[in-house]
């Protein structure tokens, strides 16, 4: 396969409001194409950065709704009763560290782990803390911000014949897709939900009845259809039609990228580790891409909204996540992937210090807890530590700018590079965030 | 008597070539020798010289004020030629020139007389109360200069937790809570009104102690002097009368700029209440919608960079105001031609083209222009016998013909059903308790009313005012689908208006002109409907429950109903919305048909003349307002009629150009110089597919071979739909319809059940065989079916020779069907080129 690069249509200038039509301009872009062309198909592009990136591919799981830090990573035991929570707070590998008592298994595996206490931002409305946690941006009324995904995709393209960003089962929000880069950076949703019995990607086998020969008949057809036609147009938006064409082909010719998506081929024993459940199946199919060259794997499990009776709406979920997310550990690992893996579990915000009058929580952005593992994070730690009763960090807190920057950094993508907006505006992968070296491994 | 201004006095002896290198910018890369640069400027003709604002009212002895002067020459390009120009005073007693600025020295009126090259122009001076001085302000001296330092905005105090402990309103939208912010919280810590110039506010500022925010502006500057002056007046309250700017102004109003480096200073002028004004460039934040093109600096002066056009903006209090500024490159060879014209849209698409500069693609062919239309004005593709009949029609008026006989169908009605049906959110929602039936019934009152042409204004009075049962009066489900009062009023704003108003939820709109008493004036007139359920329990009843008010977030005021930029209109005793329905639908609605002649241009072209559509705002003007204009002026004066309106677009030059790039044209998305390749929407292609491989759709709810465009409920989807990008209609925002391609696209149509199940079912090749129609009669069928025209001998062979060669009829079926599927596959075939 080749990896032509997409067209970036909204990196032209355009001559209408805020276009400039500069030779120069013009030039730069077809400079630019060709770097890409140029460089090896597998690198695609990226060489360069790929040299340095600690993390080849990352997982992000996403826990929608908010997550009380009070449940999980961050339990206090001596906190005021109307503080406290329902759980016990349970002893962890790493001295000093506490989860509730429903993470028993992570618990198990914290000396990999590295649990952030202290992520802080100022929103606490879910579409606005969700769209922090995914593109590193606060949000603008004027802009949507690309997802790290699809800054990833933009950023390092494909390796091999695997789309560089999956969502499972689909693009949960749309602050996972591709913001105001070309919806080309976009997620490839699956459509299908691995805890299916019948999981079975869409589109990915062809039809039945059609042999090889058939198929290599349709695909000379399809060129002699389209060569005429592509070789007029050099619109982009016709050229990145035909680079998914491409990728599709790619894809569909590699048994290994076929392969990738094949839950089965897992061992039974494997999969029950993980967990008979959203959680667990999602989470070892991202492994799964992972591993054989996705670069970002974007998951969502559970719904973390606990305004009323968190004792009880939390404690099912946290189990299954507790399983899968420690089996997956466990599994990168005795792969020895789990150096070049990271694991991200973040969430849009945590929860109220106190025990609201339906004995639940509310939104608390100030002071939550989220994980970071593998991929040159640092194994065995904490960062920040948050006050007496989580309204606000004790010593240092993480910002999303500092968050986003050390994943672009773990992932050999300098955060300070400007991308295009529309309008010719240049806007920094991550605006003024500083990788943290106490992260770092 | 002369006098000069100081700086062009420097220049009294200078030659043109000097001139030209005081106007470039310090600093500025310098693109063009300065001799060239002479030689070019002094070989333009001038055509005209224009003075900026057009009169000056000098009040007060503060109140200096500046003018500007522009050169328009004879190509088009403009020059900032203000401190060039020789200035005579016709009463120099009354005032002072100094620079650019004029200082009132005594009462009287006068006029300035200012020459450039033999031209000559006059500005109507009035000094008024020239000895009076007034006190210092906090809402008109001190808040513009918290807004200018930037202390105010969102990345720093004016956040909504403010920033270090200290909190004031975004862009300042609440002064009087600023002014106690800063003079009471704390406990005077922010203050010393003893030691003035020791006030924390003021140290912070300059820098004078540890700022976060680092130092905002520098100590002794115009900016700190203001505020120094405030506090040793000990920070007082306004009077409740203080004058309140009302209007705001920027000059010039367009810029023609040639060759990098370049410069336009701007001017900007506020009106008071008082109706006095106020020269407040040096209080404006300025930003541009594109600095590589024209970047101004914080004192307005603006800079060329590269060719293209931008838009540089001001803002002042709650306004915002801006100018457009064309780059051109220097020594540009451009010849305007004459070019065909077809339609009124032509000639005012053809001078926005040439003041760019840039010439326009040629037209296309017939095949071209008839699936083009067929594709854009009814949403089906040309059956392959009406093709041949079009492509082999001698005369001159077929295009034409075709246009109106396209808009007799009732697909075209049903097309913009389908999009109105969108922006109306025809979906079931079980939330709010929106049923199947009354989507249903929603619909088909919409089909009805776009079916009859009933004018616009009239349905969307309806709609608007809409009371009664959802079933029985379908249009009372505008209030069902969306149930929050400030969303509908958003809604409406977007919907109708084309704006989006929901910054001023929370503050004003920075880039806007709509404040928070906009806002909740506006939702004010959503305040009082009324919901019951009805007898049938999937039915509401909405009515008019003449109680209810909207109350404004700071300070609790309950808000009068208030039009947008409008009047605060009578409404005691009436139903508020049909108040706002009758403002909304008037003929002298500054955005109702311009809304609307924009949505149906957006269909044609694939980019609006304001682009988003529904983001209407000053910072994103139209990139052609005299296009604009006239399309919304006629189809006003034909009384909204739709089908007049496509038919002026669809006959028109504009329309039916070729996709062909030409160096001049190359980068342009947004003047309509060449027709932009656009796929083929998800309903469109379902349906067109469904029509060529012949093989009907089945819809929940809807018969055997209903077209997707068809569909009532937003709900009622299949992956297809959904991976093209449908719209879920859960927003009325126009970015729910994604055209963008992705991986599942390719792969659905490689793989999927839309490419390779329906040519099997719909056995299209057994039928034209079963015509005895040759191999290669039968490829010519399929191509003019998927592509409206026939295959080029070179296509033809290319694929001829892919097929096998031996005679059994079932091998050489499947090989057609094979072809048949290439060209659901062709990127010819998904988008309208």
């Amino acid at each position: 396969m080749t990896d032509r690069p997409l067209p970036r249509r909204r990196d032209f200038l355009r001559v209408g409001l805020g276009g400039a039509l500069g030779l120069a301009l013009a030039d730069r872009f077809r400079l630019a194409l060709l770097a890409q062309v140029a460089a090896p198909a597998v690198a695609g592009g990226a060489a360069v950065a790929a040299a340095v990136a600690k993390a080849q591919s990352v997982i992000h799981l996403f826990l929608p709704g908010g997550m009380a830090q009070q449940e999980s990573f961050d339990p206090k035991q001596n906190a005021p009763a109307e503080y406290r929570g329902p759980y016990r707070a349970i002893d962890t590998k790493v001295s000093g560290l506490r989860f509730s008592e429903h993470f028993r298994q992570l618990a198990q595996v914290a000396d990999r782990l590295m649990v952030v206490r202290t992520m802080s931002h100022g929103e606490a409305a879910h579409e606005r803390g969700t769209q922090n946690l995914f593109t590193g941006y606060r949000p603008s009324p004027a802009l949507q911000y690309p997802s790290f995904g699809s800054v990833v995709s933009h950023e390092l393209g494909p390796r091999g014949a695997l789309p560089p960003y999956v969502c499972i089962p689909s693009q949960p929000v749309i602050d996972a897709g591709s913001g105001y880069l070309s919806s080309a950076y976009g997620p490839f949703s699956l459509g299908s939900d691995p805890v299916n019995p019948n999981f079975e990607v869409q589109d990915l086998a062809p039809p039945a009845g059609l042999d090889e020969a058939r198929q290599a008949r349709r695909r000379a057809l399809l060129d002699a259809v389209d060569r005429d036609f592509k070789a007029a147009s050099r619109a982009d938006e016709i050229s990145a039609a035909d680079v998914f064409y491409q990728r599709a082909y790619a894809l569909l010719s590699s048994p290994e990228a076929k392969a990738a998506f094949d839950l089965k081929a897992e061992p039974e024993a494997l999969r029950n580790e993980y967990g008979h459940n959203a959680a667990g199946q999602r989470l070892l199919l991202a492994r799964r891409l992972a591993e054989a060259g996705v670069r970002w794997v974007t998951l969502t499990y559970g719904g973390w909204d606990h305004h009323d009776n968190i004792a009880q709406g939390f404690v099912g979920q946290a189990r299954e996540l507790d399983q899968a997310l420690a089996a997956l550990i466990r599994d990168l690992e005795a792969r020895g992937k789990f150096d070049s893996t990271l694991v991200l579990v973040t969430t849009e915000f945590g929860r109220t210090p106190k025990i609201n009058a339906t004995a639940g929580r509310d939104h608390w952005p100030r002071c939550f807890s989220i994980l970071m593992a593998g991929g040159g994070v640092k194994k065995g730690g904490w960062y920040g530590t948050s006050n007496a009763t989580w309204t606000e960090p004790e010593d240092v807190a993480l910002s999303i700018e500092e968050f986003a920057a050390t994943v672009y950094h773990l992932v050999g993508i300098d955060a300070g590079k400007e991308l295009l907006a529309p309008g010719n505006r240049p806007i920094e992968i991550v605006k003024g965030g500083r990788v943290v070296p106490e992260l770092l491994a | 008597m002369t006098c000069k201004a100081s700086r062009a006095a420097r220049l009294v002896s200078a030659t043109l070539t000097l001139a030209l290198v005081f106007v470039r910018a310090p600093g500025a890369a310098v693109a063009i020798g300065a001799d060239d640069a002479a030689a070019r400027f002094a070989a333009k003709e001038l055509a005209e010289l224009a003075v900026h604002p057009p009169t000056l009212t000098l009040a007060g002895a503060e109140d200096a004020q500046r003018f500007l002067v522009q050169a328009t020459f004879t190509d088009g390009t403009t020059a900032d030629v203000t401190t060039l120009v020789d200035v005579r005073t016709g009463d120099p007693s009354l005032l002072v020139v100094e620079g650019t600025r004029v200082i009132p020295r005594s009462d009287g009126a006068t006029t300035l007389a200012l020459a450039w090259r033999g031209r000559s122009v006059e500005l109507p001076v009035t000094v008024a109360a020239a000895a009076a001085t007034r006190p210092v302000s906090f809402r008109r001296d001190v808040m513009p200069v918290i807004t200018k330092a930037g202390c105010n905005s969102g990345a720093c105090h004016g956040s909504a937790s403010g920033q270090d402990g200290f909190r004031m309103s975004l862009f300042g939208f609440d002064p009087d809570g600023d002014h106690f912010r800063i003079t009471g919280q704390l406990a005077s810590r922010r203050i010393n009104l003893a030691l003035p110039a020791e006030s924390l506010l003021r140290e912070k500022a300059i820098g004078a102690v540890p700022h976060t925010g680092g130092q905002r502006f520098a100590p002794g500057s115009a900016l700190d002097q203001t505020l120094l002056a405030w506090l040793e007046a000990t920070a007082p309250v306004d009077p409740p009368d203080i004058p309140r700017p009302v209007d705001l102004a920027i000059y010039p109003p367009r810029s023609v700029l040639e060759g990098a480096g370049s410069t336009q200073q701007l001017l900007v002028v506020a009106r008071y209440s008082d109706g006095s004004d106020r020269d407040v460039t040096d209080l404006c934040a300025f930003f541009s919608s594109a600095d590589s093109t024209a970047k101004p600096d914080s004192a307005g002066r603006v800079t060329a960079g590269q060719r293209g056009e931008a838009f540089v903006l001001a803002r002042f209090a709650t306004f915002t105001v801006g100018t457009p500024v064309i780059v051109l490159p220097v020594g540009l060879d451009y010849q305007r031609t004459a070019l065909p014209e077809t339609s009124f849209v032509d000639p005012l698409v053809h001078a926005k083209l040439d003041r760019l500069r840039i010439l326009p693609s040629p037209g296309c062919d017939d095949a071209t222009f008839l699936r083009r239309a067929w594709l854009d004005v009814v949403g089906l593709a040309p059956p392959a016998d009406e093709a041949r009949r079009f492509l082999a029609d001698p005369s001159a008026g077929k295009r034409d013909a075709l246009i109106d006989q396209l808009l007799a169908r009732k697909e075209f009605s049903e097309l913009w059903v389908m999009k109105f049906a969108e922006l109306l959110q025809m979906r079931t929602d079980d939330n709010n308790r929106v049923s199947y039936k009354a989507t249903l019934l929603y619909f088909h009152w919409l089909e009805d009313q776009i079916a009859r042409n009933v004018p616009f204004d009239q349905m969307v009075r309806e709609l608007l005012s809409a009371s009664g049962g959802t079933f029985k009066s379908p249009a009372a489900n505008y209030y069902q689908v969306e149930r929050d009062t400030l969303k509908v009023s958003e809604n409406v704003a977007q919907v109708f208006l084309g704006m989006r108003i929901q910054c001023a939820q929370c503050h004003n709109h920075p880039f806007d002109r709509w404040t928070m008493d906009d806002y909740y004036g506006f939702a004010a007139f959503f305040s009082q409907v009324g919901r019951k359920q009805g007898e049938d329990p999937r039915e509401t009843i909405i009515f008019d429950s003449r109680g209810g008010e909207v109350t404004h977030p700071v300070g609790g005021r309950v808000m009068a109903p208030k039009f947008l930029g409008g009047a605060t209109p009578d409404v005691a005793g009436k139903d508020r919305r049909r108040v706002m329905a009758e403002w909304l639908t008037a003929a002298d609605n500054p955005w109702f048909a311009r809304n609307l002649v924009n949505l149906v241009w957006v269909h044609f072209f694939g980019v609006g003349i304001v682009d988003p559509v529904d983001d209407v705002r000053v910072s994103n003007p139209p990139s052609n307002p005299d296009l604009l204009d006239e399309l919304a002026r006629r189809f006003i004066a034909s009384n909204y009629d739709f089908k007049a309106l496509v038919r002026a677009i669809g006959t028109s030059q504009a329309y039916q150009r070729s996709t062909t790039e030409n160096p001049t044209n190359a980068l342009d998305e947004r003047n309509f110089s060449r027709a932009l390749p656009r796929r083929v929407r998800a309903e469109v292609l379902l349906d067109v597919i469904s029509s060529v491989t012949e093989t009907p759709n089945k819809f929940p709810g809807l018969p055997l071979g209903a077209r997707a465009v068809q569909i009532a409920d937003g709900n009622v989807s299949n992956y297809f739909l959904a991976t093209f990008g449908r719209a879920s209609r859960a927003t009325v925002c126009s970015c729910e319809v994604k055209m963008e391609p992705n991986l599942s696209q390719a792969l659905h149509l490689l793989n999927g059940d839309a490419t390779s199940r329906r040519i099997a079912d719909g056995q299209v090749v057994a039928k034209l065989l079963a015509q005895g129609l040759s191999a290669a009669q039968v490829v010519e069928e399929l191509w003019l079916r998927c592509l409206a025209r026939a295959p080029t001998a070179a296509e033809l062979e290319r694929v001829l020779t892919q097929l096998p060669t031996a005679l059994d009829a079932a091998v050489l079926q499947t090989a057609l069907e094979d072809v048949f599927w290439a060209l659901l596959n062709a990127k010819e075939f998904a988008f309208n080129h």
